[in-house]
């Protein structure tokens, strides 16, 4: 069949292919290079022959507006920046911790890292990341705390990864399935959905393990109600700050009282 | 029952019909985008490190918002990061020209000012910048337009304009939606 195509017919194809390749070709250039670049440099006030030559890459955009830097006063946020040196710290095995610093934390933090108190915060199964965070924060006063600040600031930064790293590797154990907070309650939408009327996003879409969320958010399943709650209620106001770009801060001035303590049960019994 | 050569050539050559269309009806609409709306790409490359965005210079949480700087033009810096944008609501002034300038410490982002021609990505380790001149006042919705995590959909801004009398920034130039 195909070989009682004539000769000239493949060349007519040719012909045509070849002119519909050159002509959108053409059409490209001449709207890419003409046509779009004078009309919106008419627009913007840059007359057509430097319009053209900026398409095509021969003369410079638009400056750079000088990046004016601030001379506010910096908020106390913190100084954790997660470059290649602080992420490999925290991806490796867990190296020795000094002994007594771990006995220092296990005092309030429990040796399992199940803390003593429902005040304080569970570190078992923490997220490295997020123990290192805060560590770092109460060291550099991002963060403050009558018995956590003095604690950080008299370790080293090899020290905080490696107690991060301990107490990540911790297990939370086993929950009574009993106590598990019921997930039909209103409070799980939040937790689930989030509030896009309010903008506050899913609970979850951070601080559900793996949720693909900034790499410092903790894990708040089986946190302590009592610590979680009071947590948000100092975001809300502003008494803790080392939230980067005010997220927690924003997030939590939108929930009331309730949805607070809601929330703060509705994690602390969840698994 | 197998079809012949001439009706699946046929089939083909109307469904490239099809694909011509679709695709001559995108670059219409980009056209006149482009044209009518003079939505463009940011001309300009200008890069920041993502990784210390916080800790110093330009996109400090101190220093996010809208600004008149000394020469009298008028800068929005907006973080946008997973899943808010800081601030979350920023006051332009009507008929003059703005400059926005986005940055993002995490992931790519995306913005849209509805009903103006503000529209980019905003890559982590750039700053997008757009300059622009809003027309009409009001609260112009400003959602995230790039899937950018599980908290995408609760992500938007509100950018309100209002008319040049009502933009009073204070005495360091500084304006913000809660009138500090």
């Amino acid at each position: 069949m195909a070989s009682s195509r004539s000769s000239s017919e493949e060349s007519r194809f040719t012909v045509l292919a070849a002119s519909a390749v050159g002509g959108i070709l053409a059409g490209g250039i001449l709207l890419g290079f003409l046509i779009l670049p004078v009309v919106q440099g008419r627009q913007a006030g840059i007359d057509p022959w430097t319009a053209i030559c900026r398409s095509l890459g021969i003369a410079p955009g638009t400056p750079a507006a000088g990046s004016p830097i601030s001379t506010a006063a910096a908020r106390p946020v913190s100084r954790v920046s997660w470059d290649e040196g602080t992420l490999r710290a925290l991806a490796g095995a867990a190296g020795p911790s000094p002994p007594e610093a771990v006995a220092q934390c296990a005092a309030c933090h429990g040796d399992a890292g199940i803390a003593t108190d429902p005040t304080f915060p569970n570190l078992a199964g923490q997220s490295a990341a997020a123990i290192f965070k805060q560590l770092h924060d109460y060291r550099s006063g991002a963060r403050v705390n009558e018995q956590m600040s003095p604690v950080a600031q008299g370790l080293d930064e090899a020290d905080l990864a490696a107690l991060a790293l301990h107490f990540a590797a911790r297990s939370k154990g086993t929950m009574d399935a009993t106590a598990r907070a019921d997930r039909n309650h209103p409070v799980a939408e939040l937790v689930l959905r989030g509030d896009p009327a309010r903008g506050i996003p899913a609970c979850n879409s951070c601080h559900a393990p793996g949720s693909g969320g900034p790499i410092e958010t903790p894990i708040l399943t089986r946190q302590n109600e009592a610590y979680l709650a009071d947590q948000l209620r100092r975001y809300a106001r502003g008494d803790r700050g080392n939230d980067i770009y005010g997220r927690m801060r924003g997030f939590s001035a939108k929930l009331t009282e309730d949805e607070i303590r809601r929330l703060a049960a509705f994690y602390a019994w969840t698994e | 029952m197998a079809a012949s050569e001439e009706d699946v050539l046929r089939t083909e050559i109307r469904w490239s019909f099809v694909v011509f269309a679709a695709t001559a009806l995108i670059l219409i609409s980009i056209l006149y985008a482009g044209l009518v709306h003079g939505i463009n790409p940011p001309s300009n490359i200008e890069t920041v490190d993502p990784k210390t965005l916080h800790l110093s210079g330009e996109f400090t949480e101190g220093n996010l918002g809208t600004r008149v700087e000394a020469d009298g033009g008028v800068t929005v810096r907006v973080v946008t990061t997973q899943f808010a944008f800081v601030p979350q609501c920023v006051v332009v002034p009507t008929d003059r020209k703005v400059t926005l300038r986005f940055a993002s410490p995490d992931v790519i982002h995306g913005v849209l000012v509805a009903g103006t021609n503000v529209n980019t990505m905003v890559i982590p380790g750039y700053v997008s910048q757009v300059h622009t001149t809003f027309k009409t006042t009001g609260d112009l919705l400003t959602p995230c337009h790039e899937f950018c995590g599980l908290g995408h959909s609760q992500m938007w801004a509100i950018v309100r304009a209002v008319a040049p009398a009502d933009f009073k920034p204070d005495a360091q130039g500084r304006a913000a939606c809660d009138g500090r």
